[in-house]
């Protein structure tokens, strides 16, 4: 799964540790799903949606090897 | 939502607390075979099957109750240890604490499997006795690390 939370952040203009106060988990967290390691939780993807004010399937999409 | 089995973060500490001090008395009190004679006392027990003696489903039984103390402590201190929130416990965190627990169970099983090829008679015998602990040993010095790793990543 891809995910475009870098380029949110960018144009919210809010640093990881800034996203990771208002989604409430850790910073290394957001780190972790920015670097493609770690794919949220249905409730932490409404929640960053919710932060950027958009919608899920603009931040997250899936990719081929998702299907495998 | 928010069930997830675990305490609350300030037992950890307490945990800690209990765990060092009990691991390093009970190492000691196993290599030195101490057994105070105070705490020789009467105790009650169930499926009591003595050594040489009589086999009785419950009854009373004089035993030396600093290994049922020290075993008592360990497996509490070990589980406030494995099982307290970390204070910023998040889904990310819980997935390490899975992974870290599936990681132990291999490993305690493993050895436990080599154990079962290699290991013969009253050596068993401890192989068992630390094997009971050492689950849960495991999980808390994986997780422990694989959470000091994970609070070393760096902003980007």
């Amino acid at each position: 799964m891809k995910n475009t939370i870098k380029v949110e952040r960018a144009k919210n203009n809010i640093t990881q540790a800034k996203l990771a106060e208002l989604a409430n988990v850790t910073r290394q967290t957001i780190n972790a799903m920015e670097l493609g390691k770690y794919a949220p939780s249905t409730i932490l993807s409404l929640k960053l949606a919710s932060i950027f004010k958009v919608e899920v399937s603009e931040i997250f999409t899936l990719e081929e090897s998702d299907w495998e | 939502m928010k069930l997830n089995y675990l305490f609350p973060s300030k037992y950890k500490k307490i945990g800690w607390m209990i765990f060092y001090p009990t691991l390093i008395f009970g190492l000691m009190t196993v290599i030195l075979d101490f057994e105070p004679e105070f705490l020789d006392i009467n105790v009650f027990g169930v499926f009591i099957d003595e050594i040489i003696g009589e086999k009785k489903l419950i009854g009373i039984i004089n035993n030396n109750i600093l290994n049922e103390i020290l075993g008592l402590l360990m497996i509490i201190g070990s589980i406030l240890v494995a099982f307290s929130k970390e204070v910023d416990e998040d889904e990310f965190i819980s997935k390490i604490r899975l992974e870290s627990l599936v990681w132990a169970t291999y490993m305690n099983f493993g050895i436990l499997f080599l154990a079962f090829i290699f290991v013969y008679d009253l050596s068993f015998l401890w192989v068992m006795i630390f094997n009971m602990f050492t689950i849960l040993i495991f999980f808390i010095i994986r997780f422990n690390w694989q959470i000091r790793k994970f609070r070393k990543i760096e902003e980007l």
